[in-house]
């Protein structure tokens, strides 16, 4: 029966369940953390998080000393007025309101921690101490005891970019929304006076309170549009700012004259509203940007700051930029290599997994080399660098993302590229219908007024509005089926996307191994396997492990005490004086039993004393529903290419089975990256799907990058599209998806192209007076807005 | 009606809306809505327990203030 871990709330088999009295718990560290909360009196935890499940605590490799580092102060420890130590952290593993608020209790449970801040939003914390009461280093241990982890991160980083200029268009429109509000209902009154008739002296205040609101809305919050008008006129382009600031600008111009002349009707209600539409359209558009300070953030998680360096008997610490190649470095239990490397004292193992996702520790010895970015689990041990810390494999890599993301092709957007023409036509429309309705003959003021409607009728609110709010439409339906777009420009470079790349294993495959061939053998012996495999934590012995279970659930485990797993060989183990090992083919050359070797599959070898048993033969499988969703992406006119590091004959394997156009072996991240440049070349617009460190090269080039959500984090923060379930089905969605909202973006174009071809000719003809354009105006853009709910209805409503 | 009543109501409103206006800017720019769901989230945290905490965490800061002191 499945019963839930008293912490987590996950949901497990009951007899895997770790039992403390009441309690069940499904790992060690839920039960560690359980019980510290209970002794430290936040045990009223589990009440605020109801029944919500938590994730695992993940195994801690990491040494928490290095927060203790000089380089780490100086770096990011800042000391403030009062003598009080402050960093700013991000906290990983918050789920909600009650993660935030067991950690803000657990730290100022802490002697000398002064004041703990934890946004509720994007989880990163402001944490301020005492230095010689508590350490860095003890902070973070207890940060990570209760179940989350935190690494630094730069707040000047953070402050500026993005960020920044949200709040930037957040107090312009506080202030164009105020004055625009406040404006129409004086407009009100106004436009009562113009049918019932209004004193001139009340005319004139009206005016000069419209006056005194329009002012700030014109440029303060207008000011983006002449900045960008600006740049428009020194780079020769007629953009959108330009017909804006000018439409706007007139009009002021125009109703401050009319309040002065007494007479005439002034439309300081149109400078506002025009402003304060095109400015909504461009705030949408801020707010779901990227921030580009985050993901620099988390890349430089993975690179210590320092490292211990061996020179005869003395050790001492060096900055990592500082050590050369062929200088010894110290690695003890926990800390993470900076610097590639040879080992050449010492073994033990090291996780991997933030590199290649792959879960299980690999034992190095003598001999091996060290990459860097991995993290030592056991290991205690020196080795000797072979490379200096630029040219490792983790800086490198980061430096040549950070360039391919910079080569990155900018895929123009539809609305972009219409309102430059669209611009200089109404500006060149606006002149001739001012020289027309002048020498026509009439007098000055009128031909003026005209000429200004014409330009206050265009005013591309709807079109300021068409994209931003067909890609809000477009994201929130990606949010829902588990498909995150970083950016909402992405949507419309993806509707146009021609060729897909994908990855082999994690993205195609599951990732897991499955036995696909096998030998009949005796219950005896598959019993004797199964406690064989269930003693190691291998994917080839999950694989085995699965399989026999297929077969028959009633396998148990033998009581076996002589039992030992031989790093990246086997298992051996001793049964009534009987030696059965289980492994490669090499770890059974080792024993003397001879094997044939087949590269196409990952073989299994079990053996009783020298007489072998039994081969398995296993392989990663494609994905459920692979084939299916396969075929519909190819069916919307998009190739498929796959692009694998594995050997040939498994990659061509899989592409048949599922179906895929073109696949490429053996290629290094650096080749991944060429195919995309050369697609690129040929004027192909590339989508590239891929879950590891080996793609993130190619993902950083690629016009749009998707990662499956259990992919490992440089993969997910360098995507612009995030798979959650890691399934086919979502990505197949999210094609459907922004195509949808590119149909959806052009519609809402099309629209106001519409509307503007009704009244323009109406507004030359001197048909409509600044008055009924703004009206108008605010018709076509909820014209837009409705457009792109009803998409959102219908979607909705297929589920 | 005299123009200098419409002037002077119209003069006192606007007056009181921009001084809120200003108050929300202020709010902005320190910072105080970056935090989107604070609000809705901490409230549910909000309770005597909670107001006692913090007290005792001010009173926390000042004698690990009153500690850093060193008089000249």
């Amino acid at each position: 029966m499945q019963k839930q871990c008293s912490h987590c709330h996950l949901e497990f088999e009951e007899d895997v369940l770790i039992k403390d009295e009441e309690l069940l718990f499904c790992c060690k560290g839920c039960q560690g953390i359980y019980h510290l909360l209970k002794d430290s009196d936040l045990d009223s935890f589990y009440d605020k998080v109801g029944n919500k499940a938590l994730s695992a605590p993940k195994n801690q490799f990491e040494d928490s000393s290095n927060f203790d580092s000089n380089a780490f102060y100086d770096k990011f420890v800042k000391k403030d007025k009062d003598g009080f130590s402050e960093v700013a952290l991000v906290i990983e593993g918050i789920h909600c309101s009650a993660c935030v608020w067991l950690n803000e209790k657990a730290l100022y449970k802490m002697e000398g921690v002064v004041d703990v801040h934890i946004n509720y939003t994007n989880n990163k914390a402001f944490i301020t101490w005492a230095d010689d009461i508590v350490k860095l280093s003890q902070i973070i241990d207890m940060i990570r005891s209760i179940g989350y982890d935190a690494f630094p991160y730069d707040k000047a980083l953070q402050e500026s970019g993005v960020n920044s200029l949200r709040k930037e268009y957040y107090l312009k429109m506080a202030v164009a929304t105020f004055s625009s509000m406040n404006i129409m209902w004086i407009a009100v009154a106004q436009y009562a006076g113009y049918f019932s008739g209004i004193e001139q002296n009340i005319k004139n205040i009206l005016n000069v309170a419209e006056w005194v609101l329009a002012t700030p809305v014109l440029f303060y919050s207008g000011s983006i549009f002449f900045r960008g008008a600006y740049f428009g006129i020194k780079n020769k382009v007629v953009n959108m700012d330009i017909l804006v600031a000018t439409g706007a600008s007139l009009t002021y111009i125009y109703s401050i004259y009319i309040t002065f002349m007494e007479h005439g009707e002034a439309y300081f209600d149109s400078v506002s509203m025009i402003i304060t539409f095109v400015l909504l359209g461009k705030f949408l558009e801020v707010l779901s940007k990227k921030n580009a300070a985050d993901t620099l953030d988390i890349l430089s998680k993975h690179i210590p700051i320092e490292v211990n360096v061996v020179d005869g008997d003395d050790i001492f610490s060096k900055k990592v930029e500082d050590v050369e190649e062929g200088e010894v470095i110290s690695i003890k239990v926990g800390e993470r290599v900076a610097i590639d490397g040879v080992v050449v004292e010492g073994e033990g193992s090291f996780d991997e997994s933030s590199l290649t996702g792959e879960s299980t520790p690999i034992y190095k010895s003598l001999g091996k080399s060290l990459i860097s970015g991995t993290t030592s689990v056991d290991a205690i041990l020196k080795y000797k660098t072979t490379k200096d810390f630029s040219n490792s494999t983790i800086s490198n890599l980061i430096t040549l993302l950070e360039k391919s993301m910079k080569n990155r092709p900018k895929i123009e957007i539809l609305a972009n590229r219409l309102s430059e023409h669209f611009s200089s036509a109404i500006l060149i429309f606006s002149f001739l219908t001012f020289l027309v309705w002048f020498f026509w003959p009439h007098n000055f003021e009128t031909s003026f007024m005209v000429a200004i409607s014409v330009i206050v009728i265009a005013c591309p609110c709807a079109l300021a509005l068409a994209t931003p709010v067909a890609t809000l439409v477009g994201l929130s339906l990606g949010a829902k089926r588990g498909i995150l777009f970083k950016e909402a420009s992405n949507l419309e470079s993806m509707a146009k996307a021609t060729t897909l790349l994908l990855d082999k294993t994690g993205t195609i495959t599951n990732g897991n191994m499955e036995v696909i061939d096998s030998p009949s053998l005796s219950s005896g012996y598959k019993e004797i396997l199964f406690s064989m495999v269930s003693n190691s934590t291998h994917p080839v012995s999950n694989g085995i492990k699965n399989y026999l279970l297929n077969d028959n659930l009633n396998l148990q485990v033998l009581n076996i005490d002589n039992i030992k797993e031989v790093k990246a060989r086997g298992i051996e183990l001793e049964l009534d004086g009987v030696k059965y090992i289980g492994g490669s083919s090499v770890y059974m050359n080792e024993n003397g039993i001879k094997t044939s070797v087949d590269t196409h599959f990952t073989s299994f070898y079990f053996a009783k004393n020298d007489e072998l048993l039994a081969e398995f033969k296993l392989q990663d499988t494609p994905k459920k529903d692979a084939k299916l969703y396969i075929d519909k992406i190819k069916k919307l006119g998009i190739k498929t290419v796959m692009l694998s590091g594995d050997n040939s004959s498994v990659v061509e394997y899989i592409a048949d089975e599922v179906g895929i156009d073109e696949a490429y072996s053996n290629l290094t991240p650096q080749d991944k990256e060429e195919y995309v440049k050369k697609l690129q070349k040929n004027g192909e617009i590339v989508v590239m799907v891929g879950d590891g460190v080996n793609d993130i090269l190619a993902l950083g080039l690629s016009d749009i990058s998707i990662a499956m959500g259990s992919g490992s984090d440089i993969a997910i923060d360098v995507s612009d599209t995030i798979l959650l379930n890691d399934s086919l089905q979502a990505l197949y969605e999210s094609f459907k998806i922004s195509k949808t909202t590119f149909k959806l973006i052009k519609q809402n174009l099309a629209l106001s192209l519409l509307y503007n071809a009704i009244t323009i000719p109406l507004a030359m003809a001197g048909f409509i007076i600044p008055l009924i354009a703004a009206i108008s105006m605010s018709v076509s853009s909820l014209l837009v807005v409705a457009n792109s709910m009803r998409i959102r209805y219908t979607w909705n409503k297929k589920g | 009606m005299d123009g200098w009543v419409i002037a002077m109501m119209l003069g006192a409103s606007l007056f009181l809306g921009a001084i809120a206006l200003f108050a929300f800017m202020w709010g902005i720019k320190n910072g105080q809505f970056d935090d989107e769901s604070k609000m809705m989230s901490a409230m549910m945290y909000d309770d005597e327990k909670e107001l006692n905490a913090r007290a005792d965490a001010d009173k926390k800061k000042e004698e690990l203030k009153k500690r850093n002191y060193k008089p000249e």
